[in-house]
């Protein structure tokens, strides 16, 4: 193996890891060039903590500081950003809290991050311009069924087992009462945002799915007919039109 | 083929464009233009904050409308020897060719081991197989964006005792068998001559002037390290200390003029503060050309 993929590999041991005695006798620098490697050490954990405690301000705030740096501090040594651009990091975080011992005493705090993590991502989209229901005239309806739809990117779908949206919601306008009793509800979301604004909309479940399976890549009649295998007066042409008259989507194929 | 010169460069100093600052610059560009000479001024972005952020991308468009913009990347890991990831490579190709800008930059250091970004400017040894492969990604790099590549001085805080060269002399060595030009951050000539114990002025004579096609200077903080010395960090997070200003001077004193760019990216005060330290930067270089002038004018009428 060449020299310098050695020596990067036993660096990276010593930032990721703190594992620093293979590199340390390589290394140059004041007195304990040891300690000097300590600043490239906390520069990576100090820049990725802080990146992940921005990313999710409202888990920050129900969980406190302490708790999520310690988290975020053992995330970033199991799983280290995959790409150069950090605002696209931490996307798995949310699972990882699950996993964390504080998940057994808050059991919503990984929907909580999830939720934030898709309300991040809205909200630096960009809206484009929405078909609209006369722009569907120029369509043969015989091959609608057989369409499938582009939505417009700031526009995601959660499904969770708590109701976090209200957390959100109280973290967002600072009004915490004294009390606040938050009971497990299954709750279909669509998050929608552009330009630093969302929005939540409390769907159906079969709405929901039917929505989403659309946007997934489902041609309209196969998620007709998954949306009817769920409930069987559901209204696919309603559905339909709601989608268009929203502005949700952005192109049909 | 690569243009080997940049053309429409600004002349005075610039800002590093940061995202808090954004719309208000969007909404006020007059903000950011120097009240005190006619020169306009210009930013510089780090692609990756823009590159996965589509809003913010659409207001740094409307921006550029007013202002040059210079791109310095910080993740293309330009010294990996694992190999430069092409798919960045091709995001930001895409950014810089609707930004087109004066500019590209990146450092002399490495990021990313295999699949890992280490979110960090980690240091290189100065010998001859890092100079080969630094060379060799130069040269794919100015390929995959099309454009000329400044490389930046590091800022170091410990090097490697199997270098067979210094500093200045690979990066001397790589303006040399790539063509490409350097990007000298003066304060992080100063903060490694501390770190490192060398002389900064002698470093800065040694660089290639010719060469070099823009100047950083951003904030550091010193520390004192469990050894009980006093280092200086590259926190970007404070405003320029009175010695590197020093340098400064020194550096367009004996390297010219060149687009001087203010770095400010943690603890990021409002955009007055920015303004006012490029402010300074461009009095310096006034300073520096008055007195040239009146060197000048008291050596002719000496010959007079």
């Amino acid at each position: 193996m060449p020299q310098l993929a050695e020596t990067q590999r036993e660096f990276r041991r010593a930032i990721v890891e703190h594992d620093t005695a293979a590199i340390v006798s390589e290394l140059v620098g004041g007195r304990d060039p040891k300690t000097r490697l300590a600043i490239h050490q906390r520069n990576y954990e100090k820049s990725l903590v802080n990146a992940l405690l921005t990313k999710f301000p409202a888990t920050h705030w129900l969980v406190g500081s302490a708790c999520l740096t310690e988290a975020a501090r053992r995330f970033i040594k199991i799983r280290p950003p995959r790409a150069p651009c950090i605002a696209e990091y931490g996307e798995d975080f949310p699972a990882f809290l699950a996993t964390t011992p504080v998940a057994q005493r808050v059991p919503y705090m990984n929907w909580l991050a999830e939720l934030e993590w898709h309300v991040g991502k809205v909200a630096i989209s960009i809206a484009f311009p929405a078909l609209t229901l006369g722009d569907l005239t120029a369509l043969d309806p015989s091959k609608l069924s057989q369409a499938m739809l582009t939505f417009q990117p700031g526009v995601h779908y959660l499904k969770t087992p708590w109701p976090v949206d209200q957390l959100l919601e109280l973290y967002v306008t600072e009004a915490a009462p004294e009390q606040f009793q938050l009971a497990p509800a299954d709750i279909c979301l669509q998050i929608r945002g552009a330009r630093g604004e969302y929005q939540f909309r409390h769907m159906t479940p079969v709405e929901f799915e039917f929505r989403k399976s659309l946007q997934r890549g489902r041609t309209v009649g196969d998620a007709a007919e998954m949306a009817l295998d769920i409930d069987a007066v559901f209204d696919p042409g309603q559905a339909f039109t709601c989608l268009m008259t929203e502005g949700l989507v952005t192109a049909i194929a | 083929m690569i243009p080997s010169s940049c053309s429409h460069a600004p002349i005075g100093a610039g800002i590093g464009l940061r995202l808090p600052h954004l719309a208000e610059i969007v909404a006020t560009p007059s903000v950011v233009f120097s009240t005190k000479s006619s020169k306009r001024s210009w930013l510089e972005i780090h692609p990756e904050n823009f590159l996965a952020n589509p809003h913010a991308t659409e207001l740094l468009l409307e921006a550029r409308r007013d202002f040059p913009v210079s791109v310095h990347t910080v993740g293309v890991s330009i010294g990996s020897a694992g190999g430069i990831d092409r798919g960045h490579l091709r995001r930001l190709r895409s950014l810089i060719d609707r930004v087109d800008p004066f500019l590209v930059s990146g450092h002399l250091a490495w990021s990313t081991h295999e699949s890992e970004f280490l979110n960090d400017l980690l240091p290189l040894p100065f010998d001859e197989e890092a100079l080969h492969l630094v060379a060799a990604h130069i040269d794919e790099v100015q390929d995959a964006l099309g454009r000329p590549y400044l490389i930046e001085n590091p800022s170091s805080y410990v090097g490697f005792a199997g270098s067979t060269m210094t500093e200045v002399e690979f990066l001397s060595e790589l303006v040399a068998r790539t063509g490409c030009r350097l990007l000298c951050d003066v304060s992080n000539i100063y903060l490694s001559a501390h770190n490192m114990g060398y002389d900064a002025r002698q470093y800065l004579d040694q660089l290639p002037a010719g060469a070099i096609g823009e100047f950083h200077l951003g904030g550091f903080t010193p520390e004192e390290d469990e050894a009980q010395e006093i280092v200086l960090v590259d926190t970007h997070a404070a405003a320029i200390a009175q010695p590197a200003w020093d340098l400064y001077a020194y550096a367009v004193e004996r390297i010219g003029l060149r687009p001087t760019l203010i770095e400010w990216d943690n603890d990021i005060p409002e955009l007055a503060t920015l303004v006012a330290q490029a402010a300074r930067a461009d009095e310096i270089v006034s300073n520096v050309f008055a007195q040239r002038h009146q060197l000048l004018e008291v050596g002719l009428a000496a010959v007079g």
